[in-house]
């Protein structure tokens, strides 16, 4: 029977040997016990002895190659035996070129902590997890723990506040009785800015009633003005939370802006054109902000800068091109996003503007739909601004401003002709943003308002 | 001799057979089918065997890191004993223990100990125990002349002395312990003088020889279960590998193979082949038979070995502790 | 109901389990005549006699492995080590014998045996005679550790230590010996692995142990006056752990401090903020404090071995600043 030499275990950690010397050769007789060769391993040298008697039919591993310890390296058989058929078909070995090891990949970073640890914001465990719940932007919370750490109290505090603001968040519906929704429902008044008294939480009659009469006193808006010369008014909570937020934008990142004056005559016929067929097939008038928005979205596209917003070091370039658009509520600005303008056709576009628009002035956005922005278009088109400059809406990076259309006259090779002009604004964060593509950008959507593409006005 | 036919047979038997289970882990380690550390008993047969003869199954033997021999001198089967080596569920330690911790606690095999001098303790234990419930039960404790120098020792032999234990201290004295030549770790030449600072007999015999460590331990043993105390029992011998396997050339760093010669001369199972031959004992055939059939008990021990399975991983949880609860009885 | 000391609880079950059960034998240095320097063995030398009550000399080593010998063979011992500082002479036959044993043998062979010993300082017995390891055997396996911090636990735990045929470390503390409190005269046994909660609270958690048991209940009561309302929690034995009470009393109150008088690194509150950490992350609403001694050697000096004791103070500390988070 063959017997299988090899290069025997040297010791616990050593994985490779070299044979120094074979003591036979192929076809020599050797006893039990015999030494057949030596092995060089790690500096230290072994005799290694024949582990049968008969003869060393055949050598695998030939003098001077590194091998791995326990490689076939012969083959002994008895007297007269022919040596089996799979020993003759292992080829010798290569010298083996020693593999480094390679460490495994760096442990996973969470995305949770990535796209959470925005800046310097301290919060703990569990007012993150009440915030993650319920939809919270952390950054709209002030911390009152130590070292402006979140603390829960604060995220429940603002849960609670904004519920009152009439912003809608992500969580269980609302529980209220019969009684309490259809009142509710014929007011006219958010079921979860209702706080319920009820049990489990519900939402009862009664509850409803109260907030009817909160809603009742008129809010610093609606108060005549000769009443508020001379009154204190504290601020309420989102005047606070858009304080803090302009605040913040403005001193943190240095804006510049850019202007440029839009020829819009072709768009507002354009427009003229396909109005009545456009509010047929998608039940909305198509206005010019909504032209403005997919011009913004397609231009983006070039320019991914401006889809971008800084964290910490590093500059994070958006997936998405969501383009937000600014309305003006009372109690101040609210922004919902447009989701991918530069794909949608204006009739989606259109719609979903209306739509948000209606709901923001309702307060019935979802934080989704007001956190989803990646850039924001501001008009003032209905009041007669020329040109104004906006704040960043943070962490964006570019808001377009657009003034009134008006009417101007200009010289267009040699000769007077009157144009529909916007005065359109483009503000962006310094930091990221140098003046040539500013420039460019502006200057792109300029080209694309000015000459709409059909990619443009697909419908 | 008060030993009968049967009883040397027997004896010479085990010798044979802890010679092949040695030989075998040679080859098995050599070739990678072995994990872990093997230290190898080859050379050494007569002391585990010797001393075991004199022992029942219910006696206790507390063993070392080089205890194959000790193992199987008291009974061990070497079945379970392969299987262990080779960390199957089927081994005596559920895989769990290794070359070094077999035991088998049913034949008072309290462990084989990793721990130089940490079965000493341990088998004063089982002497205390013994003592307490009675019995005439005996214990033999192995250990070699490295650790004689252990604190364990000392404390052992003392508490077994003071208590006057049925403990009988057996030191195998290999002259080495690992790379370390006794002449350059004690400055005594007999480890059984130290029994004198325990007030206990203590005796040295020719270690390769058998009979001659039958005898002495016989002797202990009689004292022990008559109730008169702890023995300590030198037996001097020589391990023909290196420490472990893996130790180069056979411990070419601390020895030369000539050291090794002379040893291999005095070889113990060849040397009660010849005695029992002279006294008629044995006929050649009949030793040819009893080599065979140790050689094909051991075979199968491999087979059996290599047809069971591994311990899955949800084993690593268990036997950290003992589940049923006991109490007062 | 009467009260007896935390030494007479546990002089108590041993005589009482010794009575019932004579497999049990006691080992230890001055045990025996003497009665233990804490006087925990009084009285049983008399009742019943050399054979079972053992002076041994001074073998740590020697006799916790004959304890591991004797378990493996029909015994039940009890081993006495003076300090817990000694239990480091005989360090490879806890952790490489009496710990292993079991495992090593896939089950084979058991080792019922319970070996006492005691933490604390506060005697001045200085840097060898005043450590509190006990958290080196939560980290081995196969040891049961076992933390009474009243005489009611201490009887009702070696009950069950004595009923557990697995290697079990009971650790007593020097200071709580004369400390006296209600114990039933009748046998009862505390599960291993149930954690008690001294006293209920809402606002912040405290796990603690032996003598801090008793300081955390001051401070509760003194911060209750203040409106703040603590729940202490004594785990009993930190081998096995309570680790369900103890999550499900942080996700109530979402603060955790742990008191242990080992020194603060890879103590005993380490590895309980590692668990509430990964186990109860969402619930925590300020940073887990532990409460610990310094890592420092025991220092002799009065003044400065007051300083090094955890106490009342410094629980209160570990109060304040989670009351910063409230």
């Amino acid at each position: 029977m063959a017997t299988e030499v090899v290069i025997p275990m040297l010791g616990i950690t050593v994985e490779r040997g070299k044979i120094l010397k074979w003591f036979k050769s192929e076809g020599d007789r050797v006893e039990k016990g015999e030494s057949i060769f030596e092995v060089e391993a790690e500096k230290v040298t072994t005799e290694v002895e024949s582990p049968a008697s008969g003869i060393l039919k055949k050598i695998l591993v030939h003098e001077n190659i590194e091998v791995p310890v326990l490689t076939l390296v012969g083959v002994i058989t008895s007297e007269g035996e022919e040596i089996p058929e799979k020993y003759l078909t292992i080829a010798p070995p290569k010298e083996e070129t020693p593999t480094t090891m390679v460490p495994a990949a760096s442990p996973e970073v969470s995305q949770r902590m990535a796209s959470e640890t925005s800046g310097q914001i301290r919060v703990v465990p569990a007012a993150r997890k009440a915030a993650r719940e319920s939809g919270i932007d952390l950054s709209s919370i002030s911390g009152s723990g130590p070292g402006g750490t979140i603390l829960k109290k604060d995220v429940e505090n603002s849960i609670a506040l904004l519920r009152r603001e009439g912003v809608a968040l992500k969580g269980k519906e609302t529980r209220a009785t019969p009684l309490a929704k259809r009142l509710a429902e014929k007011q006219g008044i958010l079921l979860d800015m209702v706080k319920g008294t009820g049990p489990g939480g519900r939402v009862t009659k009664m509850d409803v009633v109260k907030a009817l009469e909160i809603r009742k006193a008129p809010t610093p808006a609606e108060a005549p003005a000769e009443m508020l010369f001379g009154k204190t008014i504290p601020m309420s909570r989102m005047r606070k939370v858009i304080a803090r937020r302009m605040s913040q934008s403005a001193f943190t990142a240095p804006h510049i802006s850019f202007f440029s004056d839009v020829d819009m005559g072709k768009l507002v016929q354009v427009r003229k054109e396909i109005l009545a067929d456009f509010e047929d097939q998608f039940g909305v008038r198509i206005s010019i902000n909504d032209f403005i928005i997919k011009a913004v979205g397609l231009t983006i596209r070039e320019y991914p800068m401006l889809n971008a917003s800084v964290d910490g070091e590093n500059i994070r370039i958006n997936p998405e091109i969501n383009v937000g658009l600014a309305v003006a509520m009372d109690e101040g600005l609210i922004v919902p996003a447009i989701p991918h303008a530069d794909r949608l056709g204006l009739g989606d576009i259109a719609t979903m503007r209306v739509d948000l628009v209606e709901r923001a002035r309702k307060g019935k956005l979802t934080m989704e739909e007001i956190e989803r922005g990646t850039f924001t278009v501001s008009s003032l088109a209905q009041f007669d601004i020329t040109f104004f400059t906006a704040i960043l809406n943070p962490p964006q990076c570019g808001i377009l401003t657009v003034g009134k259309m008006d009417e101007k006259l200009s010289l267009v090779n040699g000769k007077v002709k009157a144009r529909q002009v916007t005065q359109c604004g483009l503000s962006v964060d310094h930091r990221i943003i140098d003046g040539a593509v500013a420039s460019a950008f502006l200057q792109a959507l300029k080209k694309e308002l000015e000459n709409p593409s059909d990619e443009f006005l697909q419908l | 001799m008060g030993l009968s036919k049967q009883k040397k047979l027997e004896m010479f038997g085990k010798m044979v057979k802890i010679r092949f289970f040695e030989e075998r882990i040679v080859d098995l380690y050599a070739r990678g089918l072995v994990p872990g550390l093997a230290h190898l008993y080859i050379g050494e047969e007569a002391v585990a065997v010797g001393a075991c003869a004199n022992l029942r199954d219910d006696d206790y033997i507390t063993s070392t890191h080089r205890g194959h021999g000790h193992v199987i001198a008291k009974g061990g089967d070497v079945r379970s004993m392969m299987a262990e080596l080779f960390g199957k569920t089927t081994g005596y330690c559920k895989g769990k223990g290794g070359s070094m911790h077999i035991a088998d606690v049913n034949i008072g095999i309290l462990g084989a100990n990793g721990i130089a001098g940490g079965g000493l303790p341990i088998a004063v234990g089982a002497g205390l125990s013994a003592k307490y419930r009675k019995t005439d039960q005996v214990t033999i404790c192995f250990f070699g002349d490295g650790a004689s120098n252990n604190g364990t020792f000392h404390e052992s032999l003392n508490l077994a002395a003071v208590h006057g234990l049925p403990v009988i201290f057996t030191c195998e004295n290999n002259q080495y312990g690992i790379s370390t030549a006794q002449k350059t770790h004690q400055t005594i030449k007999d480890v059984s003088v130290r029994s004198t600072a325990y007030d206990i007999p203590g005796v040295t015999v020719d270690g390769n020889d058998v009979m001659a460590v039958y005898e002495a331990i016989n002797e202990a043993v009689q004292r022990a279960r008559s109730g008169k105390g702890p023995s300590l029992v030198e037996c001097k011998t020589y391990r023909w590998r290196g420490h472990h396997e893996g130790d180069p050339n056979l411990g070419e760093r601390y020895r030369s193979r000539e050291d090794i010669k002379p040893w291999i001369e005095k070889c113990p199972i060849t040397r009660f082949e010849k005695l029992l031959l002279k006294e008629k004992v044995l006929t050649q055939a009949k030793i040819d038979g009893i080599k065979e059939a140790g050689k094909k008990e051991i075979d199968e021990a491999v087979e059996f070995a290599n047809n069971s399975s591994f311990p899955k991983h949800e084993e690593i949880y268990q036997d950290v502790f003992q589940e049923e609860m006991g109490g007062s009885r | 109901m009467r009260e007896i000391s935390y030494a007479q609880a546990i002089n108590e079950a041993l005589r009482e389990n010794m009575r019932r059960n004579s497999r049990i034998i006691l080992m230890g240095e001055d045990i025996g005549r003497y009665g233990g320097i804490f006087q925990v063995t009084a009285g049983l030398l008399d009742e019943f006699g050399p054979e079972r009550v053992i002076d041994t000399p001074i073998s740590e080593s020697g006799f916790v492995g004959t304890c591991v010998g004797a378990a493996m063979t029909g015994l039940h011992p009890v081993a006495e080590v003076m300090f817990i500082d000694f239990t480091t002479c005989a360090m490879d036959m806890i952790v490489n014998q009496m710990a292993k044993m079991h495992y090593m043998s896939g089950g084979r062979g058991k080792v019922p045996f319970v070996l006492r010993t005691n933490i604390g300082a506060g005697r001045g017995a200085a840097a060898q005679h005043s450590q509190s390891f006990h958290s080196f055997f939560m980290h081995i396996p196969g040891l049961k550790v076992a933390t009474p911090a009243t005489p009611y636990d201490a009887k009702g735990l070696m009950n069950t230590a004595l009923a557990d045929e697995n290697p079990v470390m009971f650790i007593e503390h020097k200071k709580l010996f004369i400390t006296k409190g209600h114990v039933p005269e009748e046998a009862y046994a505390i599960p291993f692995g149930k954690a008690d909660i001294k006293r209920e609270g809402t606002d912040i958690t405290i796990v603690a142990t032996h003598a801090l048991v008793q300081k955390s209940l001051n401070v509760a009561e003194e911060m209750s006056r203040e409106g703040v309302e603590i729940e202490v929690l004594d785990p009993r034995t930190i081998t096995p752990l309570d680790k369900e009470a103890i999550l499900n009393s942080v996700k109530k109150t979402g603060k955790l401090i742990t008191a242990d008088e080992g020194c603060l690194t890879g103590g005993f509150g380490s590895e309980v903020a590692a668990i509430v950490a990964q186990e109860a992350f969402d619930y925590l609403e300020a940073p887990i404090m532990r409460v610990g001694s310094p890592d420092t050697p025991v220092p002799f000096s009065p003044p400065l071995e007051q300083f090094y004791i955890p106490d009342e103070g410094s629980i209160k500390d570990a109060v304040s600043r989670i009351l910063a988070y409230q």
